[in-house]
């Protein structure tokens, strides 16, 4: 009957709709850090959240280096790490804060600790990289970057929900 | 949960005497002599204590941002109400300072109070309940050495009708651990699963509970979906799509130890509280290296189930 029709196809359109949504927001496991960065804005905000998440892989192919007892391999990594920090800063002008960025307001607030920190990344991914080159202690090196990671995280990045 | 004053201080009158009889003739007859109270029959050793204090994850509910550790005073939203944690520092008069060690053990595994009252279900002595006899004693011993504070229990506001009969209900129907070793195990797969199950208590966070508030053991460590009163948890079993099965158990214990991703991406939040200690107190980070291990192998073998928890309020069908 033609009054079922148009039902049967809004139910189809329905389902497929669903199935779409659905496979839009199936998310990778938290534990892999990852985030889905179409839903922040273009511009400064998606850019520095790309950013950081090129760091994240290279810090994750470092810990894997350290693991596997191959130093070398930590160089690039490293000088890529200190290659982006100049750059990062520059995407934090006024105004980007909030629209789903994790940036909390410190940021701005206290500004020079930010930079700082920053630079102290870039400093100590350098001296990881030059360690690694030259057959330095690469674990001291490595472990004093993460902890500048984890203490910039701390005072300027917004927990992820339910942390 | 926060005791009807009247209760209290009768509880203190009488329990009190007795306990203190039994502690004054347990500590006199010592190791060989009869036991007036077989689950806590000598005093425990501090030292050993703290260390059980930080695989709990410092008991950090009971100690608030500022400090001090243990005085309690935090809030905890769950579906059920919202309950403030209590007290327990050795204060004489907010705290358990006047508690026997059988009075303070039965608050951590059986869900009993002081005044006889039973304890919410927030307070999660239905997994403490396997902790062993040794480890409850020299946490216990531990306790008493923490700062006392002056800080009053703050009465819970729950949402359930007549909330003291159905405390007891709940721990009737669900609440019982099961007979607690006498000590733990000291290695291995045994330990780790000890340590999980009943110290840690990762499942207090990371397992769903269901309507009635009991763990869902189906859906065991697989993430917790944010709603009103329940915080996001994500998936820790091995499955590899929406777990953490690509982790080996070295990247589990380095977690536990420093907060560190393999990625080098640190937890924030909740997950760092219990690894860095709250105000001071003692977390994760602060366990012997091998316990965490053990941890981490037992977590490796834990069924891994496929579950995405849901991180944010979808309004909508959710």
């Amino acid at each position: 009957m033609r009054s079922n029709q148009p039902g049967i196809r809004a139910a189809g359109a329905c389902a497929i709709a669903l199935a779409i949504a659905t496979a839009l927001t199936v998310r990778p496991a938290r534990g892999d850090s990852k985030e889905d960065h179409s839903k922040l804005p273009p511009g400064p905000i998606r850019d520095r959240a790309d950013l950081m998440e090129g760091v994240g892989k290279n810090a994750k192919a470092i810990g894997g280096a350290l693991k596997a007892g191959k130093p070398a391999d930590i160089e690039k990594p490293a000088a890529d790490i200190a290659s982006v920090m100049d750059k990062y800063v520059t995407l934090f002008p006024e105004g980007s804060q909030g629209h789903g960025s994790r940036a909390k307001p410190a940021v701005w607030t206290d500004r020079k600790k930010f930079d700082e920190l920053a630079m102290q990344l870039k400093d100590q991914a350098n001296a990881l990289a030059a360690a690694a080159k030259s057959g330095g202690d690469v674990k001291a090196a490595s472990a004093s970057m993460f902890n500048t990671c984890k203490a910039c995280h701390t005072d300027f990045r917004e927990k992820m929900e339910g942390e | 949960m926060a005791a009807v004053p009247g209760l209290r201080c009768r509880g203190r009158r009488t329990g009190g005497a007795v306990a203190a009889g039994a502690l004054a003739l347990a500590s006199v007859s010592g190791c060989g002599g009869r036991d007036t109270d077989q689950r806590v029959p000598q005093a425990g050793d501090a030292a050993r204590g703290a260390i059980v204090m930080a695989l709990a994850g410092g008991c950090g509910c009971h100690t608030p941002k500022e400090g001090p550790v243990g005085s309690g005073g935090v809030e905890i939203a769950t579906p059920f109400g919202t309950f403030y944690s209590t007290n327990i520092t050795p204060d004489p008069k907010t705290g358990v300072g006047e508690w026997s060690d059988a009075e303070i053990e039965g608050a951590i595994r059986r869900g009993v109070l002081r005044d006889g009252s039973v304890e919410s279900p927030v307070m999660p002595y239905f997994a403490y309940a396997g902790m062993a006899d040794a480890d409850v004693r020299d946490l216990i011993a531990y306790l008493r050495t923490l700062p006392p504070a002056e800080r009053a229990n703050r009465a819970a506001e729950p949402k359930v009708p007549l909330p003291r009969l159905a405390y007891r209900a709940w721990r009737l129907l669900f609440g019982r651990g099961g007979a607690a070793p006498a000590a733990a195990p000291v290695a291995g797969l045994e330990r780790g699963r000890y340590l999980t199950e009943h110290v840690a208590i990762c499942g207090d966070c990371h397992t769903p509970r269901n309507r009635l508030g009991t763990p869902d053991r189906s859906l065991a460590l697989a993430g917790v979906s944010k709603r009103p009163g329940v915080p996001f948890a994500p998936n820790i079993t091995p499955d590899v799509e929406t777990g953490i099965g690509k982790w080996d158990a070295g990247d589990i214990a380095n977690l536990l130890a420093t907060g560190f991703k393999p990625d080098f991406d640190n937890v924030q939040g909740a997950m760092a509280e219990v690894i860095d200690g709250v105000a001071g107190g003692p977390g994760y980070g602060k366990a012997p290296e091998p316990d965490l291990r053990a941890i981490a192998e037992y977590v490796k073998t834990v069924p891994p189930i496929h579950h995405v928890p849901k991180d944010e309020d979808d309004g909508g069908d959710g």
